[in-house]
């Protein structure tokens, strides 16, 4: 139970912390995931990350996997609910709101200002995710550069985790 | 409201690919088919919550499902929007907690980390592209690069808005 009110409050912060969207809130659910918590592995949390992108929906669709691994279905529900519940409100409370919000200088330098910050930390989760490849074999890292050369090329997301996971399975394969 | 939750309960299954492709699915499920709601409408959406914190696309749908019947509206349509992706999580999750230790799933598991730090590096070149516009936001993106290896993540975003809420240097151009 307690682990579910940890969940909650957690998430409700990444919601409310998320400017820039979803995959600049990437960050923000690693350090409270596996920095300060230690719910997941950065292993676990690159499967979750991997899962968020090749599923339908929100890249924070994340919180319903780390939900799952701290506190089983009731914990994937309640991050879940945690993680869009103040987005969620603001958004349909701003419908007459936000546009006079709009107008104030100030609240858009403010949401201008956090967002690029939130982008600048995915620095962090790329280190951070990139750590246990290196330590499995740093020629895994140009992989990655190839998964990254692909996806600007235009590459489907699913597309390219499946050939991950294809090439990694055949080689683990043969190597035996 | 039940053809609201069902339609949007359609929609959040296909949802693939980000926002961009969100965006056009709900064009073509709200906008073509349905015509509960005009073209327009899903640009203002859009205008409004990329201001706010939180995941574009989801709050682009409660925005909209608010337009069409106030806060059930947003409520069925944000809850059926995400419904399908976190049923498929929750299954996911179960999955890969059961996957036995063999070599060849060590393998695709490592494959799911090279292709993950591939693709959160070209989120974050995108998002950069996006969000970065101008020399005050390079600066503070670069300086919350180095930071963020030192002070907290939240204290960076919110110390972030705070220094541009302060200098309020904004233009009219973004």
């Amino acid at each position: 139970m307690d682990e579910t009110v940890e969940l909650i409050a957690r998430f409700l912060v990444v919601g409310a912390m998320a400017f820039g969207g979803g995959g600049a809130a990437l960050p923000l659910v690693e350090r409270i995931t596996v920095a300060e918590t230690g719910w997941l592995t950065p292993q676990q949390f690159a499967i979750g990350v991997g899962l968020a992108y090749a599923t339908p929906g929100p890249i924070l669709i994340l919180a319903a996997f780390v939900g799952y691994y701290v506190a089983g279905v009731g914990g994937a529900l309640a991050a879940t609910a945690a993680v869009f519940a103040i987005p969620v409100a603001l958004a349909a409370g701003s419908a007459g709101m936000v546009s006079r919000l709009n107008r104030y200088a100030r609240f858009r330098a403010f949401g201008r200002f956090a967002a690029a910050a939130a982008v600048g930390l995915l620095a962090v989760t790329i280190v951070t995710l990139a750590h246990p490849l290196f330590d499995l074999h740093p020629a895994l890292l140009a992989g990655s550069a190839a998964v990254f050369a692909a996806a600007r090329w235009g590459l489907s997301p699913v597309l390219l985790l499946l050939i991950c996971v294809a090439i990694g399975a055949a080689t683990a394969t043969v190597q035996g | 409201m039940t053809v609201i939750g069902w339609e949007l309960l359609r929609l959040g299954a296909v949802a693939f690919g980000g926002l961009g492709a969100t965006l056009a699915l709900l064009q073509r499920g709200l906008v073509d088919r349905r015509r509960w709601l005009q073209e327009r409408d899903i640009g203002e959406a859009l205008a409004i919550t990329q201001a706010l914190p939180g995941s574009t696309g989801v709050q682009v749908v409660a925005y909209l499902g608010w337009r069409l019947r106030g806060w059930p509206g947003a409520i069925v349509a944000t809850t059926a929007f995400i419904a399908p992706a976190a049923a498929l999580m929750v299954v996911a999750a179960a999955a890969s907690l059961a996957l036995p230790d063999l070599p060849w799933v060590r393998g695709a598991l490592a494959g799911v980390q090279v292709g993950v730090v591939g693709l959160v590096a070209m989120a974050m070149w995108r998002l950069a592209r996006s969000n970065a516009r101008g020399t005050a936001l390079v600066v503070v993106l670069l300086t919350s690069c180095v930071l963020g290896f030192f002070l907290h993540a939240v204290a960076i975003v919110v110390g972030a808005g705070l220094v541009g809420a302060l200098i309020g240097v904004e233009r009219e151009d973004g």
